[in-house]
């Protein structure tokens, strides 16, 4: 296995656990017409009045059906968009988002373009932001670990604390991996990266032990339910809630995708990237070669819409590596 | 006419309580859905919310222990005074408290219950923090530092600087401060590099001269418009010391001005209330809104019932 395979692996991976997350098709659904989505919402509201279970949705007719079938979307785009600028300075790069209006993405993301535009520059771009935790640099960071480069700068744009510290964790790993390192040096270096008295650094302590107490990644989804998530209120996309649940899946399969991956998307508050970072884990632990066939990686713009119909690996290819 | 430190204690929060009730209804809209149903919001209609029940909780800790006030005294009260009589879902607690008490609940101990969860910049603390400006009348820095122990247990990062920019400015108010030097003051207890000093410095550019109206403007220059939640601390800081700074320190005009920027209002207007209260006095407050401020009902925090804001202020005025 080459050096290449396992960076494919990763962005693949990625893909992969991107499509196979429930929100994917929420997000996809972003390209089709308004009054869709505006006759989900009805439909919604037709259920709970009627009190019945089976919800008539998705329902898309005469749209068109490419976003209708399962693969990526919000993070699979926006991981595309960081290697096609990752030579360029990163607030630049974001600030030439500002003022479109065709954009999806993460609130981190959409406050960090709105402090842009106030002539807000990094870090206080990231840090004067409500979301300031999530993950959407911890994704962007995916491309930085492959390149062997530092992520700090890229996050800092849109994230602080835990949302920068889980970016760098995340780089570190994918470097580890896509050198050839095994998983448990992978989870050791982004643990470095992680202090333990931030919530981040704690709970993916606790996220280890309580996947290596239960021995499998199935076995684990209810005790990190239990352990990492408080039930009364979910950002979905929390640093400290995502990147644990992915170190901890890729660890205790052995970094093996095919039971890593779906036990991260039964995790349903984590499932919009939790799913996504663990494919990307065990992608690159395994290689593009070894990763199942018929998962599309080709790309719909439901956040970026000039990246409809592009397949990620064709902006890795040549790229990166 | 001078006014006495009971009277600015009583004034306070008695603003601070109809800051709340009058701002209540007005939660979560916007200046134009506030100005299309009651042209302008001067009338509080019903009591008050979270924000004078928490307020009264946070005195309590402060009568109990004084500047002793310690971080686990704040959990040990959340722990026998709020969790046992929860009963059922938490009615009416901030993001953050309820985040913290989960917390508890999990056997973490503060500072780690304000970081546990993600709303750690919710304003809950700057809601309840005017006390704690009672308590270190004229002593901005003390202030700052009670009110951070009791942040500590439910808030982090910019909430606690929320919280620290209003019991600083309370504190200064106290001692006969101006708006602008009350604002300066709550400004001088937090680092000039974060979002809620740059939050406030923005909202007073925004009072200068200008196109547009202040509404618009101060809206345009500290609101996060990509976001559902109101309860930003820096956001809500900002919107409360500037329709403070707007109403010239002015009771009803900066309880009013407060109520109609709307997003967080009943916040917002509870601390223009509480800063407003502190400096002008308790015969500051219109008369026909202290009459509608009674005994709190506990319904957020059932072991506040039955208190009175005005009993409470001169039980931390004996404590001082």
């Amino acid at each position: 296995m080459t050096s290449g395979d396992r960076i494919l692996g990763a962005f693949a991976g990625l893909a992969m656990g991107d499509a196979a997350g429930w929100p994917s098709s929420r997000h996809r659904a972003g390209v089709h017409a308004p009054w869709s989505r505006r006759l989900h919402r009805e439909l919604d509201a037709f259920a709970e009045e009627h009190r019945v279970t089976t919800l008539p949705v998705p329902f898309a007719l005469n749209q068109p059906v490419a976003p209708l079938v399962m693969g990526p979307s919000d993070d699979a785009e926006w991981l595309a968009w960081t290697v096609l600028t990752i030579d360029e300075d990163r607030a630049a790069a974001f600030a030439g988002l500002t003022g479109r209006d065709d954009v999806r993405a993460r609130i981190s993301v959409r406050t960090a373009l709105d402090n842009l535009a106030r002539g807000l520059g990094p870090p206080a771009s990231g840090h004067d932001n409500p979301h300031f935790f999530d993950d959407a640099a911890v994704v962007r960071a995916v491309a930085f670990g492959a390149a062997g480069l530092d992520p700090t700068a890229d996050a800092q744009v849109t994230n602080a604390g835990d949302g920068v510290l889980g970016a760098v964790a995340m780089a570190r790993a994918i470097g580890v991996l896509v050198d050839g390192g095994p998983m448990g040096d992978a989870v050791r270096a982004a643990l470095e990266a992680l202090p333990g008295d931030t919530v981040i650094g704690r709970a993916t302590r606790v996220a280890l032990a309580v996947a290596r107490e239960a021995g499998d990644p199935f076995a684990a989804v209810p005790a990190l339910d239990e352990a990492l998530f408080d039930h009364v209120y979910s950002y979905g996309v929390a640093a400290a809630e995502t990147l644990p649940v992915a170190l901890a899946l890729a660890e205790v399969s052995g970094g093996s995708i095919r039971t890593a991956v779906p036990a991260a998307a039964c995790l349903a508050a984590a499932a919009d990237s939790a799913p996504a970072l663990t494919g990307a884990l065990t992608g690159a632990f395994t290689g593009h070669d070894a990763l199942p066939r018929g998962w599309s990686t080709t790309l719909t713009g439901c956040c970026l819409p000039e990246l409809a119909g592009i397949d990620l690996l064709d902006i890795v290819r040549g790229r990166i590596g | 006419m001078t006014l006495t430190h009971r009277g600015r204690a009583r004034g306070c929060l008695l603003g601070l309580a109809a800051g709340d009730a009058l701002g209540r209804p007005a939660e979560n809209l916007s200046p134009e859905q506030i100005a299309a149903r009651w042209g302008r919001l001067t009338e509080i209609d019903g009591g008050g919310t979270d924000d004078t029940e928490y307020t009264i909780f946070a005195a309590s800790l402060l009568i109990r222990h004084g500047h002793a006030l310690t971080s686990q005294d704040v959990a040990q009260a959340y722990q026998q005074e709020i969790i046992p009589l929860i009963d059922g879902p938490m009615k009416g607690a901030g993001f953050s408290e309820l985040g913290a008490i989960q917390a508890l609940r999990q056997g973490l101990r503060p500072p780690l219950t304000g970081q546990w969860h993600r709303h750690g910049w919710s304003d809950g603390l700057a809601m309840r923090a005017a006390p704690y400006g009672i308590f270190a009348a004229g002593d901005p820095g003390e202030a700052a530092r009670l009110v951070e122990v009791d942040g500590s247990v439910s808030n982090a990062g910019e909430g606690i600087l929320g919280g620290r920019a209003v019991a600083g400015a309370v504190a200064a108010a106290m001692a006969g401060a101006s708006p602008d030097e009350a604002v300066t003051a709550g400004l001088g207890v937090i680092p000039e590099d974060s979002w809620t000093a740059r939050s406030v410095n923005r909202a007073r550019e925004a009072l200068g001269p200008g196109s547009g109206d202040v509404a618009g403007r101060l809206h345009e220059a500290v609101v996060v418009r990509h976001y559902p939640w109101t309860d930003l601390a820096p956001e809500a800081v900002a919107l409360a010391f500037a329709a403070y700074l707007m109403g010239g320190g002015e009771v009803e005009e900066s309880v009013v001005i407060a109520a109609n920027l709307g997003r967080d209002a009943d916040t917002t207007a509870a601390i223009a209330g509480a800063l407003a209260g502190a400096g002008r006095g308790e015969a500051a407050v219109p008369e026909r809104w202290a009459r509608q401020i009674g005994p709190v009902e506990g319904r957020c925090l059932p072991v506040t019932a039955g208190r009175h804001v005005l009993d409470v202020a001169d039980q931390l005025v004996e404590g001082t």
